[in-house]
């Protein structure tokens, strides 16, 4: 087999079944694993949670994981929001010519170990390949369905005044882990992206108390945006504790030297989760002892107060409302 | 994972606090004229804690808010007639000229790439050898040495398709030129670290009083209760509140570099007009690398859209929220003046930040 990924790859011929064999069965074998034209799933009459994200990420490895865990956490998450058990899953490479093969083998090991750690089976795929320089490396697309646990109704429109509002751990992570892989600001920071799947996390915390309103994973746009959307979907104001968000101190400051708030950058392994304040304090217990959430914390609250807007209590205690989302985040020049 | 304190720990603690918001003394009115220190002074909403008494004016301390029209034209027409590529600083390209922004003539054709430092121009340059590279060099003295290093390498690796449209600014000048406008000035740590006490402290004889500080919430409110206090003796007076990062020499090689690189000139600010050896341009030697002089730019005047209160805000003679088209026709998204480009721009901070929440 060659050692790089040719245009004859994608073309459905030998090269295009050796390639899925040596790669792609190799790491997502199961029973129900296809290799007729659509897998066949047994679900019984229940209520399924079904997504559809795609993956494009410069560089497609940074610290902490590669588009391949990226892609599985992504619609794992997506699905953990809504209550439902990650079941199974599709993926679809558009992969560039030339490609090296034991990379793309390297990626396929990780989406293997992430759906595995998430309790997903990777039921069917598709592969094309792109000439060189259609596509930057590989994009990636996952679709997933899971099945939604009977207790849970989150929704972005459920948040209510007198709710508490939790992050899962520090923010900001992957956002920054990968504007510094493109080493375009000459600056070395130990960050890693905080990429995980976090059904694991959902589930203990519905164990604990399903008196849960909103859930939400806070990727592109990160924390900030999604804020303002649950705000404006449920028509409440939120009111933020600036020091009790936890930021690691590495990645505040990255964000102090390029003047970018954590806020607005996004996160790959982190919920936003609204509910009355009696049930955050017990979902807060149950969430420090997930791996993927061991500092969590309780950040602010909802208001009825101004309606489709965040307010901030300062460090210092004055309230200044948060910028809202817009715009690229652009690094400030002095 | 950090300690967070507790709420108001630090606020109600603080003996700055306490002089700040207990002052009742005369009116005094303080400019910050750095970007990042108007961006923190909004985020933490430092001006909500304020006595009437106290005045706070954003300056002209952001590179791109006073940028003036006629250079954007410059750089409009080095991408649009004589087909450069432009690189450029990100918030540069949103900075409205006189019939549009560069963002617009990139949409029709123009070649404008974003960078994140001239290092990255300069290396464009070289690695596409048919192509004419401008790199559009705004900042104050926290920039400039990289835009001079870009220069030194062109030279030394003899390109003949790399040159500079330059605007860089010094603020000795801007001090004295601003000096009726505020009682005492906030002077920016960043570029104190680069050109070191002196120029601050000799200001004093000037009767031109500042504070320099960092960016912390601790520094900022400790350096306006020197203001504060130092204000109320009647004496000009200087103090170094940020010694951890600025000294009394700054940074020598920083110095020596732009010395050898540039030498001053008269410089236009946005809304301040032409202030006298304000700006930096190319030494003779280096001439080669003037882009005005490769393409032989006229001399243009730009204009700004009537409407705007730009220069008014950047002396405190207004604040934004008196800008008539402030939040209607002038927004983030989509600016009017300069001042509301970049977010430290005194009319964007004022914007995103909630005006007087
Ligand atoms: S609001 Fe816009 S137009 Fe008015 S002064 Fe500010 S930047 Fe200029």
């Amino acid at each position: 087999m060659e050692t790089t990924i040719t245009l004859a790859h994608g073309a459905g011929g030998k090269q295009t079944s050796d390639l899925i064999a040596h790669v792609f069965k190799k790491h997502f074998s199961n029973p129900e694993f296809t290799a007729d034209d659509a897998a066949v799933l047994t679900i019984q009459e229940q209520k399924l949670a079904f997504t559809t994200d795609g993956f494009i990420v410069s560089p497609w490895k940074f610290p902490g994981g590669n588009i391949g865990k990226l892609s599985i956490c992504g619609t794992v998450n997506d699905l953990a929001c809504m209550g439902a058990k990650p079941l199974y899953l599709s993926c679809a490479f558009v992969i560039e010519e030339g490609f090296p093969l034991d990379q793309l083998e390297e990626i396929a090991t990780a989406m293997e170990k992430t759906a595995l750690e998430a309790g997903i089976k990777i039921v069917a795929g598709d592969t094309k390949v792109a000439g060189k320089g259609q596509v930057d490396h590989l994009f990636i697309t996952t679709t997933g369905v899971g099945q939604i646990m009977s207790e849970a109704h989150t929704s972005g429109a459920n948040a209510r005044p007198g709710d508490a509002v939790i992050v899962t751990g520090d923010i900001g992570r992957h956002g920054c882990t990968i504007l510094l892989a493109r080493n375009t600001y000459g600056i070395d920071a130990a960050v890693t992206s905080d990429c995980a799947p976090l059904w694991g996390a959902v589930e203990s915390m519905f164990t604990t108390d399903n008196n849960i309103h909103v859930i939400r994973d806070a990727t592109r746009g990160g924390v900030g945006t999604v804020l303002y959307e649950i705000a404006e979907q449920s028509n409440v104001g939120i009111r933020l504790n600036r020091p009790a968000i936890p930021v690691d101190p590495a990645v505040k400051g990255v964000c102090g030297m390029l003047g970018l708030d954590p806020m607005y950058l996004a996160c790959e392994g982190r919920l936003v989760v609204f509910a009355p304040k009696k049930t955050a304090s017990k979902l807060l217990e149950a969430l420090h002892r997930n791996k993927y959430a061991q500092n969590a914390a309780i950040i602010g609250e909802v208001t009825d107060k101004m309606p489709g807007k965040v307010i901030v209590t300062t460090e210092i205690g004055t309230e200044t409302m948060l910028p809202p989302p817009g715009g690229e985040l652009l690094p400030r020049i002095c | 994972m950090e300690q967070v304190p507790a709420k108001n720990e630090m606020a109600s603690h603080s003996p700055a606090w306490n002089i700040i918001t207990s002052y009742n003394g005369p009116k005094v009115r303080i400019m910050e004229v750095c970007g990042t220190h108007t961006h923190e002074i909004f985020r933490l909403g430092i001006r909500h804690i304020l006595p009437p008494a106290i005045e706070l004016i954003s300056g002209p301390g952001c590179p791109v808010c006073v940028t003036p029209v006629s250079f954007i034209d410059e750089a409009l027409l080095l991408a649009l007639e004589h087909h450069v590529t432009l690189c450029t600083f990100g918030d540069l390209v949103r900075v409205p000229g006189t019939k549009m922004n560069l963002a617009d003539a990139r949409s029709s054709g123009a070649n404008i790439r974003i960078v994140y430092t001239p290092l990255d121009a300069y290396l464009y340059a070289k690695n596409n050898p048919e192509q004419q590279t401008v790199f559009l060099s705004v900042g104050f003295e926290t920039t400039v040495p990289a835009a001079c290093l870009a220069v030194k390498k062109a030279y030394a690796d003899g390109l003949t398709n790399f040159s500079l449209l330059t605007a860089n600014k010094t603020m000795k000048n801007a001090y004295r030129a601003l000096k009726r406008s505020a009682n005492a000035f906030l002077y920016p740590g960043h570029v104190n670290a680069i050109t070191g006490t002196a120029l601050c402290e000799s200001l004093t004889q000037e009767g031109i009083s500042g504070v320099i500080t960092g960016f912390t919430a601790n520094e900022l409110l400790t350096a306006l209760a020197v203001i504060l206090t130092k204000t109320k003796e009647g004496r000009p007076f200087f103090y170094n509140c940020y010694p951890r990062v600025v000294t009394q020499d700054g940074s020598k090689t920083a110095q020596s570099l732009i010395a050898e690189i540039m030498e001053p000139c008269a410089s236009e600010w946005r809304g301040l007009g032409i202030i006298p050896q304000s700006g930096l341009k190319l030494q003779p030697i280096y001439k080669g690398f003037d882009a005005r002089l490769r393409f032989h730019l006229p001399a243009l005047t730009g204009r700004s859209d009537p409407a705007c209160r730009c220069g008014d805000v950047l002396q405190g003679k207004c604040k934004p929220t008196d800008c008539k088209i402030f939040g209607n026709r002038c927004r983030p998204e989509h600016p009017i003046g300069a001042c509301m480009v970049s977010n430290e721009g005194a009319c964007s901070a004022y914007y995103q930040y909630g005006g007087n929440l």
